[in-house]
């Protein structure tokens, strides 16, 4: 045998050019199989995992809020990335809560639900917004085709509890009120109105993305004030 | 690539073997710290605003 001729340091078996270039490329291919299977997990696995984290912090947060006995330093104070309000659909569940907060910066969205902060706050004449991520970061708006008008949306914030009835909503379709990225007349203080004109109602639009899975097109839902239990 | 890493290890076999899964873990870690979340805000793959 030639096995006593091999010492010291091992050497790669003598492979002809052609079999380590295919055999490097079949390396290469499967590490990047690998990694896209990874990146997959991190979508929708691991991004929720730091999100349910953030909604603690941010569930102490609101509860300082409450407490706070100058109700009206809360919103001036409020940075981007702040715990907002509790955000209450039962139509994605009858224990379905999430604490919204400030903004709408990618690094805001990743922590749950964000408020657009040039919208109008909770309750207010105007248009209050909220986006929301449909896949990973603990996917909260999951559901959201599955909103129909007359849908009571409820938002809770340190100055009362708000709720809304949605007269816009995709009603069950994958496609409905589907939109494009640039369409922010959603959000405007009267949707379908120049921006400039003055609100006499206070609405709530929710914003997400579509498809699920991408982000070619958004997907909204909209509707007026009906209820309101101030603090 | 693994074999080459694998010939350039030191150590007895187990102990190549736990190196290798330690860098593979190290590796891991730094995809899903830093390189993912990148790749997500680069690419726009989850954006959920309008405007």
């Amino acid at each position: 045998m030639h096995r006593k001729a091999r010492r010291g340091r091992r050497r790669a078996p003598k492979r002809s050019p052609v079999a380590a270039i295919a055999g490097g490329l079949g390396e290469l291919l499967l590490t990047a199989g690998v990694l896209v299977l990874l990146f997959v997990g991190y979508q929708l696995w691991g991004t929720g995992i730091q999100t349910a984290a953030a909604q603690s912090d941010l569930r102490s947060q609101f509860a300082l809020q409450i407490d706070n006995e100058e109700p009206e330093e809360v919103y001036d104070g409020l940075e981007l990335g702040a715990a907002y309000g509790i955000l209450r659909i039962e139509r994605f569940g009858e224990n379905w809560e999430w604490l919204v907060v400030e903004g709408v910066e990618d690094d805001d969205l990743k922590n749950g639900p964000g408020r657009y902060p040039d919208n109008v706050h909770a309750g207010e004449i105007g248009n209050f917004a909220i986006a929301a991520h449909r896949s990973g970061h603990g996917e909260p708006f999951a559901k959201f085709p599955e909103l129909h008008e007359g849908d009571i949306i409820e938002i809770e914030t340190h100055t009362g509890v708000y709720r809304y009835e949605l007269d816009t909503a995709p009603n069950g379709n994958a496609d409905g009120n589907r939109i494009n990225i640039t369409d922010s007349w959603v959000v405007d203080p009267v949707p379908g109105e120049p921006r400039s004109t003055e609100p006499t109602e206070a609405r709530l639009t929710l914003t997400t993305c579509w498809p699920r899975w991408g982000s070619s097109h958004r997907m909204y839902a909209s509707g007026l004030l009906v209820d309101v239990e101030e603090r | 690539m693994y074999a080459w890493m694998w010939r350039h290890l030191p150590g007895p076999w187990p102990l190549r073997l736990l190196i290798f899964l330690v860098v593979l873990f190290a590796v891991a870690v730094a995809l899903f710290l830093w390189v993912f979340p990148w790749v997500e805000e680069t690419f726009e793959i989850n954006r959920v605003t309008v405007g």
